[in-house]
């Protein structure tokens, strides 16, 4: 059986919504316009979520697409992250989901924690562009979510499919 | 089937007689008008809260007619059968014979038939008519009531079974009915309750023993759902929900142990499968499927989810039901794929896509029964989910069919796991009409795709999901493109085109610039396919694609690495050849795919005027552009502007340098105002000076901080100039003017045209002068000034006459100057310079008059009025003419020499004016004078910098340079002022670090240098006009001693003296003339100390043209000492005869004492004297 958890896609949205990071985990590159939609689809059920139901970080799951499943998350401080997960037969507890977005905000943390990040590009003509999408500051952050991916990929597969 | 009877039945009873009465059906009535029950509390004990049921229907049957028995085993609802059973007695409440006699029988009888059912209550009411009870009410009634013989008899238990209704046929109050309806409630909820706790007594046993061989899902199924169903008939619907949804868990839990001998295949397709109401539970027999232990996996999922879904839309939850349908559809449309080689093709999507429909129709029905409103746009949000979902089937029954090509946004809804590899054994087609329609025929799949999106679009719209809706947008506009394609009909091309070119806008201001650029570059290919012009829409549209590329270096351009530089390069030759076709220019502002970075300082060009600024451009396109010009432009104070150009050719990818050139002389610090690359047509332009106010966050801010940079321009020296000096000569009261000083530099100039302008002043070009030798008179129009064939090094002086400028300081004169040189008749230089000229003179003059007699001693004081030194060389005074007879002398002879005027000390001149008779005209004092350092010293410079480059040719280019450092050294230190002034020698304190190849010639020069020739060197003059003021009278008093010179005068000794006075009319208005006269008073001093005066001390007399009048007076000395004698004041009277403005006029007198140096020396006097005093007559 395969993983029933597989990311493949996890977005990162400003608090201003702007994209901080989209970053795709399926393999034709065609499909990754797709998760960019998803991404900044995801903003306007984030909206709705968020003006009901006020304290919670974890927002569930936003909406359902053919073979992905699309669940939100919006920090303290309004970052939003966004992943989506590929759909399968078996029940997605809220809790695992969860976890993954726990594991999701501290490696945003831990990256934005670097002093040097926008240090650089201060001097620049626009210093808020490094914090957008595509730019190459986000290197570590990353390897982080991929690892993150890859984790989610093994272990769930490890305990459902065992 | 009994889910269809939802209410709760209440059984009543009573003695056959009674029930057929037509009180009795008053009764029922009255009693069905009170019904249904509302604001039922449930306290169960097996929950933890009050559930609250807002209204229960409740159904009255009559005993007899309820069915005791059940038809089947199957358990159904618990609510089938009646709750409660009432039984009903009317007999009076105290005819107790009666009671015993028969009616204690018949409910005996009743209760033994009803006490013993399981889970059923039972209640006796005692109707008593409302005009009886009057009586019974009276105490004392020994035997007691009806009422209380019946619950004695009946009612063992604790809980009271017995209720008395008084029963009013008229007027039916709620009241009466109260203490009824309550134990109604409580008989039904306990029973209800009760029943509710065997029956999941029973569940939980057979759940229990599932693990037993012979256990069948399909059978607990049907009974636990049956305690859903009392659930929902109890209108407890979270409660039934929940018993759904433990279901649900208990059948994928089944479904993962893979037990399946309870249902049938997957699915068994029947013909209409597919575009059934997928929440409609009587399209197929369900139950009976299910306890037949047949029923397909397929069709009892949508069994639970519609049974799920109605009880979530009677409880008001709508919005679920749609998100309950759409994760459904999805997730088992997955199952259902697995199996596709079973079903007609294209079941799945068909089977969605009616689905989906059918919850939308399904959904819209509810809710109009409903009132939904609270959650509108969430619902909304839900059915245009739900209809997203049915479109993406027609995305994939499209992509099928080849009736869109297979690229984004189509297979955004393609799995991307699934291929249909294997064709579809089954013969069957799909029953949807309208896809199957659509599947065959081109047209009508567009139509259908076109109406389902929009429809979703709109639902979208409502719900305020924006960006869905864009989503949607966007996938319009690649079908019009696609379309547009097949049919090369140009209006879909161009409604796809009007849609890309809209949508980047919305995806802009939030910089997804992924989504931007996609829109952007399908933009692009719209317009190729399409066919169009690349006209200036194309070039903006192609802008912001690179706008979007440069934004994010590429990195989110959603394309293969390798193709993205082909891609743009291709763009980047079609833009320079659609911008060399436009015929006006086309600017587009702050393009992000390049930047400008100026250096901080300009260079100037050693053999030319003009300075080089050196600019690296930062290309972010990946590939090289062809460009005509880069060009910064540099603003000065007021709205001086410099441009600086380079002709590029091309910018390769990263960082380019180029040394933009300014022929024009500008110097000083200027802000960097904006810079401009040009391609052809094409102007890409920043601008460098944003205003603060537009930008809000705190990042903008620090943006706007290093914002202004600022480029400093080195002074050329050797450069064309214009400088602004005050005239030679400058004559008060005469039209002002101004000297204009052109130098030349390295130039030759061939041409120089100047305009000269200045707020309220007008510059009279025509009257322009030449002052330099050797130059013909300009060409010159009102308001130009045309120079010809300027040799070099040479500076030429034009004076301009000008409107009067007195009432200001200075004047901030702008000179526009254009010129041509020999070396580059190409360039046209355009020079806009600001110049300022003080108006004020450095000195200012003072002039006090005397007048004695026919002469008039004229005292001028001339002092600085700046801090700086003046020296005067010659201060003359001037007749008017020849003609007026008038002689000046000066008082200090012309072998003065020079006179320094400091702040300090000013300096003064005499005149000596004789005249025949007043005099009428100004003379005008002309003063020569300089400043020491603007003027003389600087000219002391040069003369030696001259007399040094005679020495040393080879130093000769640096003479300008030289000239302006020395001054420079003597305007940063005063100590020099000192040293020149006494001794002519200018020592100027050492400059060090200035190490410089001028510094010898420098040195050199100071040492030779010695006093120079006091009168050499430019000089101003300035002519002030003086009048001599009218003095009508001029009065010589004069107090003569009578005694002879040597005779001795004692203190105390009486002295008689002369007084008289002589009046002249020479300066005044009545000069010569004999018969005028005037009344004029006289008065002597009073010196209380020294002199006693006797006499006629005061007076009048009439004075006469040179005429003399005396008085004797007699003064005695009162102490010895040698004293001036009491001055004589004379006044004039007013003038009888002349009356001006209403007052006496009185004639102006000017009074000298002629004895006024005179003293008299007073003897001590020995001895002692009395003196004996008329004290006048008494």
């Amino acid at each position: 059986m395969a993983p029933n958890l597989r990311l493949n896609a996890v977005a990162f949205i400003s608090p201003q919504n702007h994209p901080i990071l989209i970053r795709t985990f399926s393999k034709p590159d065609e499909t990754a316009i797709k998760y960019h939609y998803i991404a900044h689809t995801s903003l306007d059920v984030i909206e709705e979520r968020v003006s009901t139901k006020s304290s919670d970080c974890y927002l569930g799951l936003l909406y359902s697409m053919e073979d992905v499943a699309i669940y939100g998350y919006i920090t303290p401080l309004k970052v939003k992250i966004v992943i989506a997960l590929a759909l399968s037969d078996s029940v997605v507890r809220d809790m695992e989901i969860n976890m993954i977005f726990k594991a999701l905000h501290m490696a945003y943390y831990s990256a934005i924690s670097n002093p040097f990040l926008t240090l650089e590009e201060s001097s620049g003509h626009d210093s808020s562009r490094s914090l957008l999408a595509g730019s190459p500051k986000w290197k570590n952050l990353r390897s982080r979510i991929d690892e993150i991916a890859r984790i989610v990929g093994n272990s769930s597969g490890a305990s459902t499919g065992g | 089937m009994s889910s269809t009877k939802k209410s709760i039945i209440v059984s009543y009873s009573a003695t056959p007689s009674f029930i057929t009465s037509s009180s009795w059906t008053q009764i029922l009535q009255t009693l069905q008008s009170q019904l249904p029950l509302r604001n039922i509390h449930w306290k169960s004990s097996s929950r933890t809260s009050i559930r609250t049921i807002h209204q229960l229907d409740v159904s009255l049957v009559n005993l007899d007619n309820v069915r005791d028995e059940l038809a089947s085993q199957v358990p159904t609802t618990l609510l089938e059968r009646p709750l409660l059973n009432i039984y009903v007695i009317t007999c009076e409440n105290n005819d107790l014979e009666a009671y015993r006699a028969t009616v204690k029988r018949q409910i005996k009888e009743w209760h033994t038939t009803v006490s013993p059912r399981k889970n059923q209550e039972w209640l006796i009411l005692h109707v008593v008519r409302a005009d009886t009870r009057v009586q019974s009410g009276a105490f004392f009634t020994l035997k007691g009531s009806v009422l209380d013989k019946v619950r004695a008899d009946f009612n063992t238990e604790k809980r009271e079974r017995c209720v008395q209704l008084v029963w009013s046929p008229g007027g039916t109050k709620p009241a009466a009915w109260a203490e009824f309806l309550n134990k109604l409630r409580d008989g039904i909820l306990s029973a209800f309750e009760s029943a509710v706790i065997q029956r999941e007594d029973e569940v939980r046993r057979s759940e229990g023993q599932r693990q037993m061989p012979g256990w069948n899902f399909c059978t607990f199924f049907i009974l636990k759902e049956s305690l859903a169903t009392s659930f929902e008939g109890m209108t407890v619907y979270d409660d039934a929900l929940v018993v759904y949804e433990e279901l649900e868990v208990s059948f994928e839990q089944v479904l993962k142990e893979k037990n399946l001998s309870w249902f049938g295949p997957l699915i068994t397709p029947t013909s209409n499968d597919d575009s059934a109401p997928l929440l409609t539970i009587s399209k197929k027999p369900y139950r009976g499927l299910i306890l037949a232990n047949n029923i397909s996996v397929f069709d009892f999922r949508i069994y639970l989810l519609s049974r799920q879904c109605e009880l979530l839309a009677k409880a008001g939850r709508l919005t679920e039901v749609c998100q309950k349908v759409g994760v459904f559809l999805s997730n088992f449309g997955r199952r259902l794929r697995e199996a596709e080689s079973e079903m007609a093709p294209y079941f799945v999507e068909s089977w969605i896509y009616s689905s989906a429909l059918s919850v939308v129709d399904q959904c819209d029905t509810w809710a109009s029964n409903a009132d939904v409103d609270a959650k509108r746009p969430a619902f909304n949000a839900g059915k245009a989910e739900l209809l997203e979902f049915a479109r993406n089937q027609l995305d994939m029954l499209g992509i099928e069919k080849e009736f869109l090509p297979k690229k984004p946004p189509f297979t955004n809804a393609l799995l991307s796991s699934t291929h249909r590899n294997q064709k579809s054994s089954s013969t069957e087609s799909i029953s949807n009409t309208q896809l199957s329609a659509a599947v065959t025929n081109q047209e009508s799949f567009y139509d259908l795709y076109i109406h389902t999106t929009n429809r979703a679009i709109d639902l979208y719209a409502k719900s305020g999901r924006r960006k869905f809706a864009l989503k949607l947008h966007g996938s319009l506009a690649a079908l019009d493109l696609h379309r547009g394609q097949l049919e090369t009909t140009p209006t879909r091309l161009e409604s796809a085109l009007t849609t890309y070119n809209s949508l980047p806008a919305h995806y802009a201001p939030h910089k997804w610039i992924s989504l931007e650029s996609v829109m952007l570059a399908r933009a692009l290919e719209t317009h190729d396919i399409a066919n169009k012009s690349k006209d200036r829409e194309w070039i903006h549209i192609l802008l912001a694609f690179f706008k979007t590329y440069a934004e994010t270096l590429g990195a989110d351009l959603l394309m293969p690495e390798e193709s993205k530089v082909d891609y743009v390069s291709q763009l980047v030759g079609a833009l320079s050849k659609a911008v060399s076709e436009l015929t006006t220019d086309l600017s587009h502002p702050d393009h992000p795919a390049f930047k400008i970075r100026v250096s901080s300082s300009a260079i100037p060009d050693e053999t030319r005027d003009g300075s080089y600024l050196e600019v690296s451009v930062h290309n972010s396109l990946p590939c090289s552009i062809p460009i005509t010009e880069v060009s910064v432009v540099l603003a000065g104070r007021d709205s001086e502007r410099f441009r600086f150009t380079f002709p590029g050719e091309s910018l390769a990818p990263g960082k380019t340098d180029f040394k933009l050139f300014c022929p024009i002389p500008c110097h000083g610090s200027f802000l960097l105002d904006s810079s401009e690359v040009r391609m052809d047509r094409l102007l890409l332009q920043w601008s460098h000076r944003k205003t603060i106010h537009n930008t809000k966050s705190s990042s903008a801010r620090s943006i706007a901080k290093d914002n202004h940079v600022l480029v400093r321009v080195p002074q050329d020296l050797l450069a064309f100039d214009i400088r602004l000096r005050q005239p030679p000569l400058v004559a008060l009261g005469a039209p002002p003017s101004l000297l204009v000083a052109v130098s030349t530099g390295r130039n030759e100039v061939s041409s120089a045209s100047l305009k000269l302008s200045a707020p309220s002043i007008t510059f009279d070009c025509e009257d322009v002068t030449v002052f330099t030798k050797g130059l013909t008179q300009p060409d010159s129009t009102p308001d130009h000034i045309l120079l010809r064939d300027l040799p070099k090094d040479k500076e030429v002086e034009l004076l301009i006459p000008h409107s009067d400028a007195s009432t200001m300081h200075s004047i901030k004169v702008t000179i526009e100057v254009n010129y041509t040189t020999v070396a580059e008749p190409s360039i046209n230089r355009n020079l806009r310079l600001t110049r300022v000229i003080t108006t004020t003179l450095p000195v200012s003059v003072n002039v006090e008059d005397f007048f004695r007699g026919n002469r008039l001693f004229s005292k001028f004081i001339v002092s600085t009025i700046s801090h700086q030194h003046v020296r005067i060389s010659d201060a003359r005074l001037e007749p008017p003419d020849e003609s007026s007879g008038l002689k000046i002398l000066a008082c200090s002879s012309s072998k003065r020499g020079i006179i320094t005027v400091t702040p300090a000390q000013p300096a003064q001149f005499l005149f000596q004016i004789n005249s025949d008779g007043p005099v009428r005209e100004a003379l005008s004092l002309d003063i020569t004078y300089r400043m020491l350092q603007h003027a003389e010293v600087e000219f002391v410079v040069e003369e030696a910098v001259e007399c040094a480059i005679k020495e040393t040719p080879s130093w000769k280019i640096h003479r300008i340079p030289l000239i302006s450092k020395l001054i420079k050294m003597l305007e940063t230190d005063a100590s020099w002022v000192e040293m020149y002034g006494i001794s002519g020698e200018l020592h100027i304190a050492g400059s060090p670090g200035s190490d410089d190849i001028l510094q010898d010639p420098v040195d050199a020069m100071l040492q030779a240098h010695k006093r120079p020739s006091a009168l050499a060197g430019p000089w101003h003059e300035i002519k002030i006009p003086v009048d001599v003021p009218v003095m009508n009278i001029v009065a010589a008093a004069r107090i003569q001693i009578s005694a002879a010179k040597d005779t001795a005068l004692y203190a105390g000794q009486p002295i008689s003296a002369t007084l008289s006075v002589h009046s002249s009319f020479h300066w005044g208005t009545s000069a010569n003339d004999k018969e005028r006269k005037y009344v004029m008073q006289y008065d002597v001093e009073e010196m209380v100390k020294e002199w006693l005066v006797s006499g006629k001390k005061r007076g009048t007399f009439i004075a006469t043209d040179e005429g003399t009048f005396s008085v004797p007076l007699t003064l005695v000395a009162l102490h010895h000492g040698e004293f001036v004698l009491p001055k004589v004041m004379v006044n004039a009277l007013p003038l009888a005869d002349v009356d001006t403005m209403g007052s006496m006029a009185i004639p102006n007198t000017e009074t000298y004492q002629v004895h006024g140096a005179e003293k008299v020396l007073i003897s001590p006097r020995g001895g002692r004297s009395t003196f004996v005093l008329g004290m006048g007559s008494t």
